[in-house]
């Protein structure tokens, strides 16, 4: 960096990234609190190792292939040409944001006094991936084992809400040209896809013992540690921020990038590299928490449990048009959303004998589906794209947001990226005998052995004189 | 190994080389070795479990056996 104003804007960019991925890190201590807060005692510590050991699991996973696949797949490959080499293959070429600059071979992914942006960005994506895959842990606890769990943490966390990512996320992804896709605070691309690869686990591992009563009837196993759920779900609020304004480019000269001629504008934008401003999505993001929150006490008759997860339910459901909507449709968006989550997760619980041990099905799932096909009701009409505006199907250029795009992504996002890879993988686990922990062992407590240690380590120090 | 020894040299060059770290042109080897502990990671890990899992499983405690080894804390 030779000239101060590039400079600047440089490592103001760097440090803005950076400070997204330590404000997201606070995702990942709600998410553990949470789910220790969910469990019951005798299952507290494998809890929080399964979820904690996700973290260097997703990191080397996410460093030796996920950030490639997001750089590589956003053409499908073979669906939409590219709008930087015009081919539909695997974009692995010599242009600027080709995937062959992200391999883990290379010497971008390194400390490189000419590239201040390439590790902070891989942080926050890799921050998602840690999202996607703890929004799994919850819903499986206290039956799955950590191998099996490793197993579908990197799953999701470096291959699948990876691909979805390059398909509904990236600026050249394939679902915004052929679809209109939109979705600028991960509705889908984050929630939908997590909470569906959840939904095809538990299909496959079944509810812990004593959920269903012999006639089916489900039973409440109610969070043995409101206080830590309450502080876990507040982390996650606090940590919500970061995730936000990490899905922000926080600044850009739109004119030159549009090819618009003598034009200089400079914005914040979303990941799609469209205009919106930090301070608009701030508006919304606490109206949409304002308004999960308050749909939330009401239909679940003041559940705190409920209460809380629908904050976050509400803010997901929002989340795909948050960089374009009023603040009341926010708000409105989000009290849809949590009826949905709630009702769905009932429904299915009984229909369908699921055991969703925190309601990460219903809050991350279905409120993300839901966001997808309201954002198409709702942002009707307006472009995917800064690039060039053209009509669905065609590909080459960018069709404008739309219902029916949108439902599409929403099956793409919960179903086929989401549900049936978790269903699959789960199936071929369980085919192995690595799926779920013996029941004897699911009665006796997977922390059995680390108590009586712990006390018997407490008889003898409390029988010593000296 | 040592890639770089005078930062005056190295900032002062024509083209600054941006990559700094030791070893430079070994990432090749580097990610190798971390592929071998990730994989080897989960061998251990997995034959860990199991077989404190079977161990657990045998002994056939009751489910409120566990409150006996609460802690005072």
């Amino acid at each position: 960096m030779t000239d101060e104003l590039s400079a600047l804007t440089t490592i103001f960019t760097e440090f803005y990234y950076w400070i997204t991925v330590v404000l997201m890190f606070l995702i990942h201590v709600g998410f553990c609190m949470y789910e220790v807060g969910a469990s019951r005692y005798k299952h507290h510590q494998h809890t929080l190792m399964k979820n904690t050991m996700l973290i260097p699991l997703v990191t080397v996973t996410w460093f030796l292939f996920g950030w490639w696949i997001y750089w590589a797949f956003p053409t499908g490959p073979g669906l939409a040409p590219s709008i930087m080499n015009e081919s539909a293959a695997l974009i692995t070429d010599e242009s600027t944001f080709s995937a062959k600059w992200y391999l883990p071979n290379t010497e971008y992914m390194a400390v490189n006094l000419g590239d201040h942006i390439s590790g902070v960005f891989w942080a926050a994506f890799l921050l998602f991936s840690w999202t996607a895959a703890s929004i799994v842990s919850g819903a499986v606890i206290e039956r799955i084992t950590t191998f099996a769990f490793g197993i579908l943490a990197i799953a999701i966390g470096s291959v699948f809400w990876v691909i979805d990512a390059a398909w509904g996320w990236h600026f050249d992804g394939w679902m915004l040209k052929l679809l209109g896709y939109h979705d600028a605070y991960a509705s889908g691309v984050i929630h939908a896809v997590a909470g569906g690869f959840a939904l095809g686990i538990l299909a496959v591992l079944g509810p812990r013992i004593g959920k269903f009563s012999s006639s089916g009837e489900p039973r409440n196993i109610g969070p043995r540690n409101p206080w830590l759920v309450t502080i876990g779900l507040f982390l996650i609020y606090t940590g919500f921020w970061g995730f936000y304004a990490a899905c922000n480019i926080p600044i850009f000269d739109l004119g030159p990038e549009y090819g618009m001629e003598g034009v200089t504008y400079f914005t914040a934008t979303n990941i799609y590299v469209t205009p919106t401003t930090l301070s608009g999505i701030t508006f919304n993001f606490l109206m949409s928490l304002s308004g999960g929150l308050l749909a939330g006490y009401v239909i679940s008759k003041g559940d705190p449990f409920w209460t809380y997860s629908s904050g976050l339910a509400g803010i997901i459901c929002a989340s795909a048009g948050n960089d374009l909507y009023h603040p009341i449709q926010s708000l409105i968006i989000a009290m849809i959303g949590v009826v949905v989550a709630y009702k769905m997760h009932y429904w299915v619980e009984r229909k369908f004998k699921i055991d969703d041990a925190v309601g990460a099905v219903a809050v991350h799932g279905y409120a993300g589906f839901a966001g997808l096909i309201i954002c198409g009701f709702v942002l009707n009409g307006y472009p995917s794209s800064g690039y060039s505006v053209g009509a669905m199907w065609v590909g080459t250029d960018y069709a404008p947001i739309n219902p029916l795009g949108m439902f599409i992504g929403a099956l793409i996002m919960f179903f086929l990226l989401g549900m049936l890879p978790g269903w699959i993988i789960a199936k071929v686990l369980h085919g192995m005998g690595k799926l779920r922990i013996p029941r004897e062992v699911e009665l006796a407590g997977l922390d059995y052995e680390i108590m009586e240690a712990a006390k018997d380590d407490e008889k003898s120090v409390a029988s010593a004189s000296r | 190994m040592a890639t770089v020894t005078n930062w005056i040299d190295h900032l002062s060059a024509k083209e600054v080389q941006g990559a700094i770290y030791p070893g430079v042109g070994s990432e090749g080897v580097l990610v190798i070795i971390l592929v071998v502990l990730w994989i080897g990671w989960h061998v251990i890990a997995a034959r860990q479990e199991s077989e404190k899992l079977e161990k657990l499983a045998r002994k056939r405690h009751g489910p409120n056996d566990w409150k006996s080894n609460v802690t005072d804390g």
